[in-house]
C-alpha cells in the first residue's frame, strides 16, 4: 500500500501520553503511545468528542503549550519534544488542515495565505515568492493567486489550506476532519490531493476523517480512538472488518465490509468482511458458488399520494442580480406527508428552490404554489407558520437566553395568548425531550440538543411541511442518526418532511422520494428505490450512490434481475447460505 | 460590497505608495477642515472629484454619494440659509446681510424666516468640505491594492499586530456579512412580522440578529487562535512580507508637494486670507 | 482526574495566544468584524425615519466592555474605519465616526468600579468636559446660538457625561458584572447611555466643527436626538443581554479587562 515502508527511526512518536485540559476533570487523551512512521497514512477514527482533534494538536504542541492543562508523557516529532519547543518552531514540521474551511484561511488572498507562516516564520521574500506556484500546482489551484478566499469554492479551500501547509516544506501533515463541510465534489478534491501527497511525494499524513469509504480506501493504518484512549489500531482491513467493535464505538463501518458482515451472519463462507469496493466485488463473485439468491422481500414502497399537491412548482425559473441562473425551469409537485429528499452538489439550486416555498426569493419567471394558492400572496412570516425551515447552523437560529423562551420567542411575536404561548411552549419541549433545560441557555447546551431547541421552536408554530437544510454536514455518525430520527418521527406525525443532504448512504431508512438537481435543473425525479439505482445519472452529477447499491447492482446483473436494494441489510438477505455452522464469521 | 471597491484605471494613483496617499489624505482632510471660503472649498471638491475620475473612480459611484447625501445637504442649504445669522454676520463683519427671499409674515411658524444669501453661501462651502472629506477617501482606498496598504502600514511604523487585525479583519468580514444576511433569514422564518411591529419592538427584534452574530463570531475566533498558532503566527514583528513597499521618484514628489501645499495654505491663510469665509465674495 | 495516567507529569509552559491589552487578538478581529457589519446596516431602514445611522453605535460600548477600554478602542476603530473604506457614503465626516468609535468602547471599557484601572475615569472626564466645552462653547460663543438651545440640543451628551462623573458610573458597571440578567439590562442601558452619549459627543464635536450647525438645528435635535439616543440604548441593551449571557454560557476566555 502507498509508499510505506518502515524505516527504524519513526516520524512520530508518542509516549504514554496524557492529557487533561484547563478547568476540565476528564482526561481529553488517557495513555495514548503510537509510532508514526515516515511515508504513512495514519486515519484517525473515532466519534465527536474521542480526543481526534486533541490527538491532532499535540504534534504541533498547541496542546498542551496554548491551551495549558496538564500534560503526561511525551511526543517527539521529527526528533522535537513537543513540551520543550515552541509552537512556532513545531510549526516548520507539521503543517495541519482544520475542519472549517472559513476561519483557517486568514489572509485577503490566496498568495498571501500561502505566504502567511513563511512570513511569520522569517524565510526570505525571494524564496516565498519561488515557493508559491510549486505548492499551488500540487493542489491544482494555479492561476488563482490574486483571488480572495471568498471567490473559491468549499474544496478549493481546504486545498489552499493545504497547499498553506505544504509551502513550510513540513516532515509531517495532520487533517483534521478536512472533508466533513464540504459536498462532494469538494471532499473528492480534497481526498485526491492528499492521495497525490501521500502516494507521489511520500508525505507522510495523519488524518482524521468519519468517511469511511475513502479512509478504507487510502489509509495505510487506522487507530480508532474512544474516550481519549486507543481503543484500536491497524490496517483498514482489520479494523473496518471489525463490524460489532464499530458499533459499540457509535462509528460506520464501510458499507460494503457491512453487507459482508451481514452475509456472514447469514451463513456464507465470509472470512473477514472486504472493506474496499474492489475486493468486494470479488467477493461476491465467488459467494454465487456456495450461496443461492433468494428474491428480497418485502421491499417497502412509498405510499402514492394523490389529489392536490400540497407545494407545487411550474416552469420556475430564477436568476440572481449577478446574472446566475440558479434555476432553469423547475416544476414538482409535493404531497402532503411525503418525505423527500433532495440532493445535488453546492450551486445545483437546491437552497435556491427551498427559498421560493418560503417567499424569501422570488420567481423570475414560473409560480410557486402552497395549498394551490401562489406563495407571492403571503408575507414570510406567514409562509413561516406553514413551512418550518430548519437551518445548517442551529446558533444562527438561537436569539434567546433560555431554551423556553427561544421556543416561545416567535409565538409571544404572533399575538397569541398568554396561555396559548405556554401550552404550545410546553408541548413542543415535551416532544423534543427539552422540558428539564427550559431554563438553560440554548448555548450551554451540547450542539446536537441545540439543533432540538431551534426544532421545537419551529414546531411550536405547527407548521404543515418541515425543510431541513444539509442537517448532517459535519456530524458524526452518531449525530447525523439523532437528526434524522427526529425527522423521521416529524413524519410519523403527519408532518410533510424535505431533507437536504450529501449523505445519500444515511437516507435510505428515512427518505421515500428523491430530487436529484443539477445546474438548475430537476435531473430526477422518483421514489427513493428508482433513484438510487440510476447509477449514472448519479455519477455524472458527482454523487457517489451507497455501496450496497453498487452491489445489488452487481447482484442483479448476475441474477438477471432489478431488484431496488438499497441498504446492507437487504442485500445480504438475498443470500441463503448452507454454513453447516463452519463458514460464517471468523 | 464584501471587499474593497477597487478601480480598474491605471493612473498616478494607483502607482503611488499607499504611505503617500495616506498623506495625500490627510493633508488635504486638513486643507478642507481649515478653509471656509465657498471658492476655494469649490475648488478643492473639483480638484478631488476630478482626481477621482482620473484614477478611474466610476462616475455612478460618485453620483450614488451625492444621490446619498442630498437629504443632508438640502438640509444644510435650508438651515444655513435661513438661521445662520450670527455665524456669517460675525465672519463677513456685515451688520445687514443680503436677503435672497423671505416667506410671507401670514405663514404659520416659517413666516418672515428669510433666506441670506450669505448664509446660503456658507450652506454650500460646508458641502463642499464635507463631500471633500469623503471622496478623498475612495481617492486613495479604492487606489490602493489592500497588500500595499498593509505592508505600507507595517513600513509607516504602525505596530503589526494593529495591520494584522486590520487586513484579517478585512478578510471576516464578508463573511460575517453574508451571517447577516441568514441570521435575518432564520429570523424572518420564525414568523416574525417585523413590518407590522412599532418601532421599539422593531429595534429590538433587530439588534437581536447581532447576537447570534456576535456569539457565532467569538467561538469561530477560539478556532482562529489554534489556527494562528499552527501558522507560527505570534504577534512578534520580526517577520518578511511578500510584498513590498518602496518609495519611488513620483511618491517623494508628492510628498514634497503635500507638504508644501500645507505649508502654503497656512501661509496664505493666516497672513492673506486667502480660503477665509469671506476671501473674494466679501470685501 | 479519576484514572492515574501512566506516563510522567511534563511541566507546561503556557504560552497562551497573543493578545492586546490583555485580550485575545483574535477576538479584536471578530468584534472589529462585527462593527465593520453592523456600520452598512442603517438603523433608519428599521425605524423608518429620514436621519440614518448606523446599528453599529449601539454595539462601541459593548466592544468595550468585553474586550476592555483599549482592545476595544482599537477593535471598533479598526472595524469603524473599514466600514467607512468599503462604504464612504456611510459618513459625513470620516474623523469623526472613528474617533467617536474609539470614545464609545473606551468610555465603556474604563467603567470599573474597582482594581488599577479604577481611576481611568478622572483623566477621561476632563479630556470630556474639554471636548463638550469646545463643542458647545463654539456654538454659543463663535456661532451665536443661545444657551438655551445648546442645552437642550445636547441633552444626550452632557446627561452622559454627568452620569459618567457620578457614581452611576460603577453602579452601571457592577450591574453589567452581575449574575441576575434583568440586572445586567439595567447596567447595559446605563452604560450605553453613557458610553453611547460620549461616543456621540466626541463626534458630534467634530462635526459641528466642520458644519457649525444654526441655532434651528439644536433645536430641532432637542426631541429628535433622545429618541435616537434611546434606540442607540435599546440596540446596546438588547445585544449586550444576549451577547453576555451566551458568553457566560460558552465559558469562553475572559479577556483580562473585560467588564461582563
Amino acid at each position: 500500500m502507498g509508499s510505506f515502508s518502515v524505516s527504524i527511526e519513526p516520524l512520530v512518536s508518542l509516549d504514554k501520553v496524557s492529557y487533561l485540559y484547563p478547568r476540565s476533570k476528564k482526561l481529553a487523551l488517557c495513555d495514548i503511545s503510537l509510532e508514526i512512521h515516515k511515508g504513512e497514512f495514519l486515519g484517525l477514527i473515532g466519534p465527536t468528542g474521542a480526543g481526534k482533534t486533541t490527538l491532532c494538536l499535540t504534534l504541533n504542541g498547541i496542546v498542551p503549550q496554548f491551551y495549558g492543562g496538564r500534560f503526561f508523557g511525551r511526543v517527539t516529532v521529527a526528533g522535537l519534544d513537543t513540551v520543550d519547543h515552541p509552537i512556532s518552531t513545531l510549526a516548520r514540521h507539521v503543517g495541519v488542515v482544520f475542519q472549517d474551511p472559513e476561519t483557517q484561511l486568514i489572509a485577503t488572498s490566496v498568495e498571501n495565505e500561502i505566504a502567511f507562516a513563511l512570513e511569520n516564520l522569517c524565510v526570505p521574500r525571494e524564496e516565498i515568492k519561488e515557493r508559491i506556484p510549486r505548492v499551488l500546482a500540487a493542489v491544482r489551484l494555479e492561476g488563482t493567486e490574486h483571488k480572495h478566499p471568498h471567490e473559491l469554492s468549499g474544496g478549493q479551500k481546504q486545498r489552499l489550506a493545504i497547499a498553506a501547509a505544504l509551502a513550510m516544506q513540513p516532515d509531517l501533515m495532520v487533517l483534521d476532519e478536512p472533508t466533513s463541510q464540504l459536498d462532494p465534489v469538494g471532499a473528492e478534491e480534497v481526498f485526491a490531493t492528499v492521495r497525490e501527497l501521500n502516494r507521489e511525494v511520500g508525505m507522510t499524513i495523519v488524518m482524521a476523517s468519519h468517511a469511511a469509504e475513502e479512509m478504507a480506501e487510502y489509509a495505510d493504518r487506522i487507530v480508532l480512538l474512544y474516550d481519549g484512549r486507543i481503543i484500536a489500531a491497524g490496517t483498514p482491513d482489520e479494523i473496518y472488518a471489525q463490524i460489532d467493535l464499530l458499533y459499540e464505538h457509535y462509528l460506520r463501518p464501510p458499507q460494503v465490509a457491512e453487507t459482508f458482515y451481514m452475509i456472514g451472519k447469514r451463513g456464507a463462507p465470509v472470512n473477514k468482511p472486504p472493506v474496499r469496493m474492489r475486493e468486494g466485488a470479488m467477493l461476491l463473485d465467488t459467494l454465487y458458488q456456495q450461496c443461492t439468491i433468494a428474491a428480497p422481500k418485502n421491499l417497502s414502497m412509498p405510499v402514492f399520494h394523490r389529489g392536490e399537491p400540497l407545494l407545487s412548482v411550474q416552469d420556475l425559473k430564477h436568476t440572481y442580480p449577478d446574472g446566475t441562473q440558479a434555476l432553469q425551469g423547475v416544476s414538482l409537485d409535493i404531497h402532503e406527508g411525503e418525505y423527500v429528499l433532495i440532493i445535488g452538489q453546492n450551486g445545483a439550486g437546491k437552497s435556491t428552490l427551498v427559498k421560493h416555498f418560503l417567499n424569501l426569493l422570488r420567481p423570475t419567471a414560473g409560480t410557486v404554489k402552497i395549498g394551490g394558492v401562489e406563495v407571492g400572496n403571503f408575507s414570510v412570516s406567514e409562509l413561516a407558520r406553514r413551512i418550518g425551515y430548519v437551518a445548517q447552523n442551529p446558533d444562527n437560529q438561537i436569539f434567546s437566553t433560555t431554551v423556553g423562551n427561544e421556543v416561545s420567542f416567535a409565538l409571544r411575536n404572533l399575538g397569541y395568548s398568554a396561555k396559548e404561548v405556554e401550552e404550545r411552549t410546553v408541548e413542543s419541549l415535551e416532544a423534543m425531550g427539552l422540558l428539564d433545560v427550559r431554563d438553560a441557555h440554548p448555548l450551554s447546551l451540547p450542539k446536537g440538543d441545540r439543533a432540538r431547541v431551534v426544532i421545537a421552536a419551529i414546531l411550536a408554530m405547527k407548521p404543515e411541511v418541515i425543510i431541513f437544510d444539509e442537517p448532517t454536514t459535519g456530524q458524526d455518525f452518531r449525530g447525523a442518526r439523532f437528526i434524522l430520527d427526529i425527522s423521521r418521527k416529524l413524519h410519523q406525525m403527519g408532518k410533510t418532511v424535505l431533507v437536504i443532504t450529501h449523505h445519500l448512504y444515511l437516507m435510505p431508512e428515512y427518505a421515500e422520494r428523491v430530487i436529484v438537481m443539477g445546474k438548475g435543473t430537476i435531473l430526477l425525479d422518483a421514489p427513493i428505490r428508482e433513484a438510487y439505482h440510476q447509477v449514472e445519472l448519479l455519477r455524472s452529477t458527482f454523487l457517489s450512490p451507497p455501496q450496497a447499491v453498487l452491489l445489488a447492482q452487481q447482484l442483479n446483473h448476475r441474477e438477471r434481475q432489478d431488484w431496488k436494494l438499497l441498504t446492507p441489510r437487504e442485500v445480504a438477505d438475498c443470500f441463503v447460505c448452507h454454513s453447516n455452522g463452519k463458514g460464517g464469521m471468523v | 460590497m464584501l471587499k474593497f471597491q477597487t478601480v480598474e484605471r491605471d493612473s498616478i494613483f494607483s502607482h503611488l505608495d499607499f504611505r503617500s496617499k495616506l498623506l495625500m489624505m490627510v493633508v488635504v482632510s486638513i486643507v478642507a477642515f481649515v478653509w471656509e471660503s465657498p471658492i476655494a472649498l469649490a475648488a478643492l471638491t473639483f480638484v478631488v472629484v476630478a482626481a477621482c475620475l482620473l484614477a478611474g473612480v466610476k462616475s455612478g459611484y460618485i453620483k450614488f454619494i451625492m444621490k446619498v447625501m442630498s437629504p443632508f445637504y438640502l438640509l444644510l442649504l435650508i438651515t444655513h440659509g435661513f438661521w445662520n445669522i450670527e455665524q456669517v454676520k460675525s465672519l463677513t463683519g456685515k451688520q445687514v446681510l443680503t436677503p435672497l427671499f423671505a416667506f410671507p409674515h401670514s405663514w404659520w411658524l416659517i413666516g418672515g424666516a428669510s433666506m441670506s444669501l450669505e448664509g446660503f453661501l456658507y450652506g454650500w462651502s460646508v458641502i463642499f468640505k464635507t463631500l471633500t472629506l469623503v471622496m478623498v477617501i475612495p481617492l486613495a482606498i479604492f487606489t490602493t491594492d489592500i497588500d500595499n496598504m498593509i505592508v505600507s502600514m507595517v513600513r509607516a511604523k504602525i505596530p503589526y499586530k494593529l495591520t494584522f487585525i486590520f487586513s484579517s479583519t478585512l478578510r471576516f468580514f464578508p463573511l460575517l456579512f453574508e451571517e447577516i444576511q441568514t441570521i435575518i433569514e432564520a429570523q424572518r422564518l420564525r414568523g416574525l412580522a417585523v413590518e407590522k411591529m412599532g418601532p421599539v419592538q422593531r429595534v429590538r427584534i433587530y439588534a437581536q440578529i447581532a447576537v447570534p452574530l456576535i456569539l457565532g463570531a467569538m467561538v469561530r475566533s477560539q478556532q482562529l487562535e489554534v489556527v494562528l498558532q499552527a501558522k507560527a503566527f505570534t504577534g512578534s514583528a520580526e517577520r518578511t512580507y511578500l510584498h513590498e513597499s518602496l518609495l519611488h521618484r513620483s511618491d517623494y514628489v508628492v510628498i514634497a508637494l503635500c507638504i508644501l501645499l500645507l505649508l502654503l495654505v497656512a501661509i496664505l491663510y493666516f497672513w492673506f486670507d486667502v480660503g477665509k469665509y469671506a476671501w473674494i465674495l466679501f470685501r | 482526574m479519576s484514572i492515574k495516567p501512566a506516563g510522567e507529569e511534563r511541566e507546561v509552559k503556557l504560552l497562551g495566544g497573543a493578545t492586546v491589552d490583555g485580550a485575545p487578538i483574535a477576538y479584536l478581529i471578530v468584534l472589529a468584524a462585527v462593527v465593520t457589519g453592523l456600520a452598512l446596516i442603517p438603523l433608519s431602514v428599521v425605524l423608518g425615519s429620514g436621519k440614518s445611522f448606523p446599528m453599529s453605535q449601539g454595539i462601541y460600548p459593548l466592544v468595550g466592555w468585553i474586550l476592555g477600554p483599549i482592545a476595544g478602542a482599537i477593535a471598533s476603530a479598526i472595524g469603524a474605519s473599514l466600514g467607512i473604506f468599503i462604504a464612504p457614503h456611510t459618513t459625513t465626516v470620516p474623523l469623526a465616526t472613528v474617533l467617536g468609535a474609539v470614545m464609545g468602547s473606551f468610555a465603556a471599557g474604563a467603567m470599573v468600579a474597582a482594581g488599577p484601572r479604577r481611576n481611568w475615569w478622572l483623566p477621561l472626564s476632563l479630556l470630556l468636559f474639554v471636548i463638550y466645552g469646545f463643542y458647545g462653547g463654539r456654538a454659543v460663543l463663535q456661532n451665536g446660538v443661545p444657551v438655551y438651545a445648546v442645552v437642550l440640543g445636547s441633552f444626550i451628551n452632557w446627561s452622559a457625561l454627568l452620569l459618567f462623573l457620578l457614581p452611576t458610573r460603577r453602579l452601571a458597571a457592577s450591574w453589567i458584572g452581575h449574575q441576575d440578567l434583568r440586572r445586567v439590562a439595567s447596567g447595559l442601558f446605563l452604560g450605553t447611555w453613557m458610553a453611547a452619549g460620549l461616543s456621540h459627543l466626541t463626534a458630534a464635536a467634530i462635526v459641528y466643527f466642520v458644519v457649525n450647525w444654526p441655532e434651528a438645528v439644536w433645536l430641532a435635535m432637542a426631541p429628535l436626538a433622545p429618541l435616537e439616543h434611546l434606540a442607540r440604548c435599546v440596540v446596546g441593551t438588547v445585544i449586550g443581554t444576549g451577547v453576555i449571557a451566551g458568553l457566560r454560557a460558552i465559558g469562553l476566555v475572559k479577556p483580562a479587562w473585560a467588564v461582563y
